[in-house]
């Protein structure tokens, strides 16, 4: 019987997509808006989740909730690292962090402008820089959503290790109690 | 659901799971007999295979917990199995912290341990039809026991996970259902096919 129902477990276990079940924020920045979703790994969108917003001191400066897709957007005020906290508010709860390099605010500082640049070259060039930050972040978008979603995929390699593992401790607690008993 | 992360909660309730936990986990073992050993590793491993697979259910993503079924099948064995098959889903998939593992292994396992004894002698009475009745309830109770005491330990750590009852209701009356109609089912087919399973509860 027992062997029967390991079977049926383990085909029920082939059969289902492999999903694990944990939240997810993704986030990302374009432009000074930073957006994403909140997410379970292979199971659906977090919707109405509570998300908060803290700057680098840990103050919290914003309050958001998700919307019907788990999406959300929050335009940054200044370029400084975000902290993004998304609640379910039944047990689950998910982090990101925007960090501050990726504004492109950032990268023009450090490029110390030239001296014989005109104001009008120095526009041109901010607005090349925008343009070309804009159009990185929409071509990495979908392979940063297909990282995250791939990165904590549960794998049926995965699965069956755990259950072997389970096997082998009660085959050695059935082992020492088997010695125990055999000992005079 | 009720996997809680790490960097949740708050240490003093990190510390009073963690100790209960292991106060549990101590009397669990010291109860388990030989002939329970197989049953507790078959339970564990299907808790941590099964718990793994979510459905999206309204706003939030459901999971089935088994609380009741384990806690009816294994009675206080219920904390070991519950312990491994959490620490391993903690290891390998970062499903649920390993500093918030005591807290998870009682709000998952208390509820059963607790419900399962209590119904345990009815069920090995009762007939199959009746057994999966009872079983049914137990195993939706247990789950919102594991409910109740997931808001309870997040409350307790920060003001800021207050949770919505909202999205509790909205998550958790269907996981009842779900485990009440699987835990029914499952106890009514070992009491129907091998009761004798049933009988030595703990």
């Amino acid at each position: 019987m027992m062997r029967l129902l390991a079977a049926l477990a383990l085909l029920a276990a082939s059969a289902w997509p492999a999903q694990a079940h944990r939240l997810k924020l993704f986030a990302t920045l374009e432009g000074e808006t930073i957006s994403g979703y909140a997410f379970f790994v292979g199971g659906g969108r977090a919707q109405d989740a509570d998300l908060r917003i803290k700057d680098e001191a840990g103050h919290e400066i914003a309050q958001l909730t998700t919307d019907k897709s788990g999406a959300y957007s929050y335009k940054a005020p200044q370029t400084q690292t975000y902290h993004l906290i998304a609640n379910t508010g039944d047990g689950h709860v998910a982090e990101a962090t925007i960090d501050k390099g990726r504004f492109s605010g950032a990268s023009a500082a450090a490029l110390a402008p030239d001296e014989d640049d005109t104001p009008a070259a120095a526009a041109t060039t901010a607005q090349i820089e925008r343009a070309v930050d804009a159009a990185v972040a929409r071509q990495l978008r979908p392979l940063m959503e297909a990282y995250e979603a791939a990165e904590s995929r549960t794998r049926f390699n995965d699965i069956m290790g755990g259950i072997g593992m389970i096997i082998g401790l009660a085959g050695l607690a059935l082992w020492s109690s088997a010695r125990r008993k055999t000992k005079p | 659901m009720a996997h809680i992360p790490d960097g949740v909660l708050s240490f003093p309730v990190l510390v009073g799971g963690g100790a209960l936990a292991v106060g549990a986990i101590a009397l669990g073992l010291k109860k388990i007999g030989d002939e329970d050993i197989p049953r507790t590793a078959i339970l564990s491993a299907g808790f941590f295979a099964l718990s793994l697979f979510a459905l999206p259910v309204g706003p939030s993503s459901v999971h089935l917990l088994l609380g009741g079924l384990m806690g009816i099948v294994l009675g206080t064995a219920i904390f070991p199995a519950v312990c491994v098959a959490l620490l391993l889903q903690a290891v390998m998939f970062g499903f649920g912290g390993l500093t918030t593992l005591g807290v998870n292994i009682i709000n998952i396992a208390l509820p059963g341990a607790l419900i399962g004894s209590l119904v345990a002698p009815m069920i090995q009475r009762a007939t199959p039809a009746r057994a999966a009745v009872i079983a049914g309830v137990a195993s939706a109770l247990c789950v919102a026991l594991t409910g109740l005491m997931v808001a309870a330990s997040l409350a307790l750590s920060s003001a800021d996970y207050m949770l919505s009852a909202r999205v509790m209701i909205a998550s958790y009356i269907p996981l009842m259902l779900i485990e009440g109609f699987v835990g029914g089912f499952c106890i009514s087919f070992v009491k129907r096919v091998k009761p004798e399973l049933l009988a030595g509860a703990a």
